[in-house]
């Protein structure tokens, strides 16, 4: 086991490592001066440029340039942003957040209907249900995402008004920021209308959440139908049978554990199709998310935001989907064994 | 009393195209306290009598059959839930593959207490059920011979060895005290010695507890050691059934005759470098079945009546299917005893 933890804390290192060298050259690669790109402040005087190339070590070899811009991100000092001249760490700290939020929710809605979805289609394969089931999946899964996000905004936020159609919460309720999440700020916050707030933040969050998560959700469907069938259609299960074992017992004791085990990792690595997508339905609808962040950062070619947002939003993506991937491994009992060689 | 009960049992499977009679007409009983060996070489449909018997064949499959009854009650007409109560006590089953037919993600432990019914527990208190649990599952590994019982118990099936998983399979089978067991093919792939060792238990539990055993095979040393009577299957057909020391000496359909030549181990004054007998062809596949006795094309003594299947004669406790016997049939005990 620990030998496994150690082979997945590599392999994590490593891609970090890659990433993180990615978004250094690319102080070199972006058009301008390098010196902007890596600061985020464009010199005035000759005499300012100087002291900054000396600040950020940009006379020295490439080396240290690299050691010292390592330096910076652990300790946190991720340079300005180019057009705001505020901090990049502190705009993210209150980007990303909103984007974890949104993810969060989306995936635990996938997690909830998809799976159960899929279990029960499979167990009744080739019955009404199912049928109806894989309809669902197949037409929510061709949907694209940016463009359902519109067709959602027409119809119940312009064409019913049931749902608002931007933002986090009704610019009324006015929320300090504390922990990012809107749900949980909320909660905290010491304002009189709570209640309502809540009600609307959580208005807010139906029409961006479905977007995302229907997509989700298909693939959830589609997954755990596979591999219910498959698992169902194995031996120990007809040998349950034999023994007179409840079907209840045979599917929850035996059939639903196996049939999760091959595909967590599976939907692991839908974290970062969620994550590409919630990026596009921030911007949508205007959801001060990193996505939305990151994209605004392009239009204004402020390059040290789109070099440290693509760094975090990347090595989010890595570390979640190792952690899964180890976790997958770890609870499941028979990927241990030598899958060639075995005697 | 006759346990099991099986009468032209016909499975017909779905091939995509057409619906192929996969089993033929199959008859087969089993008594109290007997080893029934039910033989017939890879294909001929033993394991698919083995899953109509215990309710595993698919719902678009067609089974029918004049008579599936176990102790007369009639398996095919019963509800679901009548049917699990008689698979939980009264039948238990050994399939093929032991390693393939337990969770891979539980441990045996686990999977062996989880066997254990309830009514078997002891009416104590229920924080008394786990203990009382453990020690049933303890005494079952001992009673197959699984010695290291800690060793085992705390593995997960692939952790295990294949003879290991085939008696834990027993124990398991065991566990609900059953009075018939269905070993499908339990020693395939064992070197001799643990073959030997299974055997023997299977034996012992016959003798000692009465434990009717259907014993599906194609290891005919094995079953001449063991088996009392048997059955035996030619691609979906029943071609011949009676005790096993008459069919030895007196096989009535050239199939059986065939099956008991091709083993030498039998044949005790066989001549050194002597053709080892063996019927030309192979054993038909589902898609090309031919109509009548199906031994038909591969039969040295075919003619023209055996395009008609022909019917199940029976004669004291010997029954075969051939419209021409090898031998007159004659009632073979009262042979014996002249």
């Amino acid at each position: 086991m620990l030998n496994l933890l150690l082979r997945y804390i590599n392999l994590m290192v490593l891609t970090i490592a890659i990433l993180i060298i990615i978004s250094f050259s690319l102080a070199y690669v972006f058009p301008g001066d390098t010196l902007t790109n890596i600061s985020g402040i464009v010199p005035q005087s000759n005499e300012q440029r100087v002291a900054l190339e000396a600040v950020f070590k940009l006379d020295r070899s490439i080396f240290v340039q690299f050691w010292y811009y390592i330096e910076n991100l652990i300790s946190g000092d991720w340079g300005v942003s180019s057009s705001s001249q505020i901090s990049l760490l502190e705009e993210i700290s209150i980007a990303f957040p909103a984007t974890i939020e949104l993810i969060t929710y989306a995936l635990l809605v996938s997690i909830f209907i998809g799976i159960p979805l899929g279990f029960i289609g499979g167990i009744w394969h080739h019955k009404p249900f199912d049928f109806g089931v894989v309809t669902f999946s197949v037409v929510s899964y061709s949907f694209p995402v940016f463009w359902l996000a519109l067709i959602f905004i027409t119809i119940f936020s312009l064409q019913l008004g049931y749902l608002p159609l931007s933002g986090r919460v009704n610019f009324l309720y006015d929320i300090p920021h504390s922990s990012g999440f809107i749900l949980w700020d909320i909660m905290l916050a010491d304002i009189p209308d709570k209640k309502d707030a809540f009600k609307d933040a959580l208005r807010h969050l139906i029409l961006p959440t479905a977007s995302i998560a229907l997509v989700t959700t298909a693939i959830f469907i589609r997954f755990t139908r596979r591999s219910i069938m498959d698992e169902m259609n194995k031996g120990y299960i007809d040998a349950a049978k034999s023994r007179g074992f409840t079907t209840k017992q045979i599917f929850f004791k035996h059939g639903l554990r196996n049939s999760l085990l091959p595909i967590l990792p599976l939907m692991a690595m839908q974290i970062s199709t969620l994550i590409t997508n919630a990026m596009v339905v921030e911007t949508i609808f205007s959801w001060p998310g990193i996505g939305n962040w990151i994209i605004q950062a392009i239009y204004q070619r402020d390059y040290p935001a789109i070099r440290i947002g693509m760094l975090v939003v990347s090595v989010f993506v890595v570390t979640l989907t190792i952690t899964i991937e180890f976790i997958s491994r770890a609870i499941d009992p028979a990927r241990d064994k030598f899958q060639r060689g075995a005697v | 009393m006759r346990l099991l009960d099986v009468k032209n049992l016909t499975v017909e499977i779905d091939t995509g195209s057409v619906f192929v009679k996969a089993l033929d007409k199959v008859s087969l009983t089993v008594e109290t306290g007997e080893i029934r060996a039910l033989v017939g070489e890879s294909g001929s449909g033993k394991s698919l009598i083995v899953r109509a018997i215990i309710g595993a064949i698919p719902d678009h499959w067609i089974i029918t059959a004049d008579r599936l009854t176990w102790k007369g009650q009639n398996l095919l007409t019963m509800s679901n839930e009548q049917r699990r109560i008689i698979m939980r006590r009264e039948i238990a089953v050994v399939f093929q593959d032991p390693t393939s037919s337990l969770d891979p993600s539980a441990t045996l432990r686990s999977q062996l207490e989880e066997s254990i019914p309830e009514e078997l527990l002891d009416k104590g208190m229920f924080w008394q059920r786990n203990k009382q649990r453990r020690e049933i599952a303890i005494g079952l590994m001992h009673k197959v011979g699984i010695k290291n019982h800690e060793a085992c118990m705390q593995r997960y099936p692939h952790e295990i060895a294949a003879d290991i998983a085939q008696k834990f399979m027993i124990a398991m089978a065991l566990v609900s005290e059953p009075e018939l067991l269905i070993a499908d093919d339990p020693t395939r792939s064992m070197e001799s010695t643990t073959k030997n060792q299974i055997l023997r238990l299977l034996s012992g539990l016959n003798e000692t507890r009465k434990l009717a055993i259907l014993f599906v095979s194609h290891d005919l040393l094995a079953i001449s050691s063991m088996a009392h009577t048997m059955t035996v299957l030619y691609c979906g057909q029943t071609v011949e059934s009676g005790k096993v020391k008459h069919l030895h000496r007196r096989p009535l359909h050239p199939y059986t005759k065939a099956l008991l030549d091709s083993a030498p181990s039998f044949q005790i004054n066989l001549p050194p470098k002597s053709h080892l007998v063996a019927l030309p062809g192979t054993i038909p596949t589902l898609k090309h079945l031919p109509i009548g006795c199906r031994l038909g094309p591969r039969c040295p003594n075919a003619r023209k009546e055996c395009v008609k299947v022909p019917e199940q004669k029976m004669v004291h406790q010997h029954s075969y299917s051939c419209h021409f016997p090898l031998h007159s049939p004659v009632d073979d005990d009262l042979e014996t005893k002249q």
